[in-house]
């Protein structure tokens, strides 16, 4: 009995599996997550009474539970190879509308529906420009960014609404077994963009458009449909933060929350580097969002001036991406 | 034959409607030399002070008859910078800067005196400069004054006390009342939280940017703060939201008379005092001395001037009027 062997097959039988990390493993080979690492460690150990207590870790995620949202949001933009620049405006909209109609008397259910439609409109709005009319990312939402801050101010009137219902005010204000609800909404939205990006074709299809477009195309996929798909998606995720950022601080105002913006693109490409193929991460976008919230918290702590402390964020995450660089050539 | 009578009706059409446009011009701005001509500018139309500046100009012009540009900044200084010296190319009687400090302007200051024409402003600098003829502003030493005194009363003395001053450099009144505040405070015996002035980074995140120095400052000095002095009323009410979590009985004070921070003084507690700085009459003084300029030539007899403010405590906040409402 002869075996034929089809020479444009390739023989399995050769190829070594790869052993399946563990999410333990990739963490810890990476050099951002050891750059976290180092950095809890040295804060813990400037001020050991401090840092790592209870009160102080709740402050941390207190403080980085709406930038971490907004993160997320950005990470399914980045994810199909994109940028929205439009995500912080798009929040600060979203709380806007949400103040202003609750203080015309709208209940505070309806009020939170219709400013999330409205940042899944300024989403879908995005997604059209750049995967319909083929205009690049950063131009559309930079433009987009302008209009809805824009819109942001005639909706605020310039001024900051406040005098919110205590019901809505209760959503950024409560806590749950002492732990502030935000942080609780924050870690539910991340674990539902976490599955989706991770065990759905909606998921896969995002990769594979941040891949690479053209293959993705000729294997079938919907790549425009893909694309608008995350914007709108965007769009609802960062209107969700805005409401909570609105909740949190019990007014709104048209530029609340800008400094998210810059933010959410660092934890991103810092969560970039967290995993082997570089593409966009929820679990790294998680360890940049703490990367960036124990930095904040700890030089806060150690009374650094906030010059010097803005300084020293930019070398840290230059630290820290170039740590994972060198850590990936090792391989 | 059909393309080229269209073609006459549509330019026929054209010529029309530039007559009428040319005839209603000309009744209007053609025709009248004598209409003083104003350009007004601010870079902080996107404050609410500043919006209702640009409209209280455009209705006392309406009112006195000027002949008013108005160009609005946006905080855009590359964009809003050579508008104003293009209209001051094209010829003006004066002109009229509000809240636009001197320091990001010296181009169309430059730009005006070349063309001869007087800069009336307010709120535009914390100190006299001949590249105005007259800007009356707050005197932020009264400011200072008001609240430090306020924080002193309310605590009993100031002498070993624990005071955070918040403040944030790029805005030059702020700046100014801040490092005047840390100077009172420090005369009086009190310690200064952190060894000096916090600085909030951006006016955008001040109420953030304060929440999250206070809460970490009493995070690493548990109840070591008795009172937050901050230069603005956002960031006071930030500070104010940070104590209030910490369950810190400390106070704040705030500047600017902003609706939320009279609220907050109303409903007592941590919010301790603002301070109303007189905007419209400021604006009535600036206007006067520019309707005097316009009918007989004659300008201030000094350039600069520091107008008192009012503190804003639980027992008059009733009776302010909110510089987001005016």
């Amino acid at each position: 009995m002869t075996t034929t062997q089809n020479p444009g097959i390739e023989d399995a039988s050769r190829t070594r599996a790869v052993p399946r990390r563990s999410v333990g493993q990739t963490l810890l080979s990476s050099g951002t997550v050891l750059a976290l690492v180092v950095l809890v460690v040295f804060f813990f150990a400037m001020r050991p009474d401090v840092f790592l207590t209870f009160t102080n870790v709740r402050n941390i995620l207190y403080q980085v539970a709406i930038l971490a949202i907004i993160a997320g949001a950005q990470s399914l933009v980045m994810v199909v190879g994109d940028f929205d620049l439009s995500v912080a405006a798009t929040s600060a909209l979203a709380g806007a509308v949400a103040a202003s109609l609750m203080l015309g008397g709208m209940p505070v259910v309806l009020a939170i529906l219709i400013a999330l439609a409205v940042g899944l409109l300024i989403g879908i709005a995005n997604g059209l420009l750049v995967a319909y009319l083929n205009l690049s990312a950063f131009v559309a939402t930079l433009a987009t960014l302008t209009s809805v801050t824009g819109l942001a101010y005639l909706v605020t009137e310039g001024t900051t609404l406040f005098n919110l219902p205590p019901e809505f005010n209760a959503l950024g204000q409560g806590r749950f077994l002492e732990i502030p609800l935000p942080v609780f909404f924050a870690i539910a939205i991340l674990l539902i963009l976490w599955f989706v990006l991770k065990y759905t074709t909606l998921g896969r299809r995002w990769y594979a458009t941040g891949g690479n477009v053209e293959v993705s195309r000729l294997s079938g996929v919907n790549v425009r449909r893909a694309r608008l798909l995350a914007f709108a998606f965007a769009g609802l995720v960062s209107a969700v933060g805005g409401i909570l950022l609105a909740a949190r601080l019990g007014s709104a105002s048209a530029v609340q929350g800008e400094d998210n913006l810059l933010f959410s693109v660092a934890a991103v490409f810092l969560g970039m580097t967290v995993i082997r193929s570089g593409a966009a991460n929820i679990v790294g976008t998680v360890v940049g969002v703490a990367i960036i919230g124990v930095m904040s918290n700890g030089l806060n702590i150690l009374g650094v001036n906030a010059y010097v402390q803005q300084v020293v964020t930019g070398l840290i995450i230059i630290a820290a991406v170039t740590l994972s660089s060198f850590k990936s050539r090792e391989r | 034959m059909r393309i080229r009578i269209k073609a006459i009706a549509a330019a026929a059409a054209v010529a029309a409607l530039a007559l009428t446009g040319c005839s209603t011009g000309g009744a209007g701005g053609g025709g009248d030399d004598d209409t003083f001509k104003v350009i007004a500018f601010t870079s902080g139309n996107q404050t609410p002070v500043g919006a209702w500046w640009v409209k209280a100009v455009q209705e006392k012009a309406d009112e006195l008859g000027w002949d008013l540009t108005m160009i609005q900044g946006d905080f855009d200084f590359q964009k809003m910078n050579p508008a104003v010296e293009s209209a001051i190319g094209q010829g003006a009687d004066a002109i009229f800067n509000g809240y636009t400090d001197y320091a990001s302007i010296s181009s169309i200051i430059t730009a005006a005196k070349d063309a001869n024409i007087p800069m009336f402003a307010m709120d535009a600098g914390t100190e006299a400069t001949d590249g105005f003829a007259l800007n009356i502003t707050a005197d932020q030493q009264g400011i200072v004054d008001q609240t430090v005194d306020e924080i002193d009363t309310t605590l009993g003395g100031l002498e070993g006390k624990n005071i955070m001053v918040i403040g944030h450099d790029p805005h030059p009144g702020i700046r100014l009342r801040a490092g005047l505040a840390a100077e009172a405070f420090e005369a009086a015996g009190a310690n200064i939280a952190g060894g000096s002035i916090q600085k909030v980074t951006s006016p955008a995140t001040g109420r953030t940017e304060a929440l999250a120095l206070v809460t970490d400052y009493l995070q690493a000095n548990p109840g070591g703060l008795d009172a937050v002095w901050v230069g603005w009323d956002d960031a006071a009410l930030g500070a104010a939201q940070a104590l209030n979590e910490a369950g810190s009985d400390a106070v704040v004070t705030g500047v600017d008379a902003t609706s939320e921070a009279i609220a907050a003084i109303e409903s007592g507690g941590t919010f301790l005092a603002t301070v109303e700085q007189p905007w419209p009459s400021i604006l009535d003084t600036v206007i006067e001395a520019m309707v005097a300029y316009q009918e007989s030539g004659t300008m201030p007899s000094s350039n600069f001037d520091a107008v008192a403010t009012t503190l804003v405590d639980k027992a008059n906040a009733s009776t302010i009027t909110p510089s987001d409402k005016l």
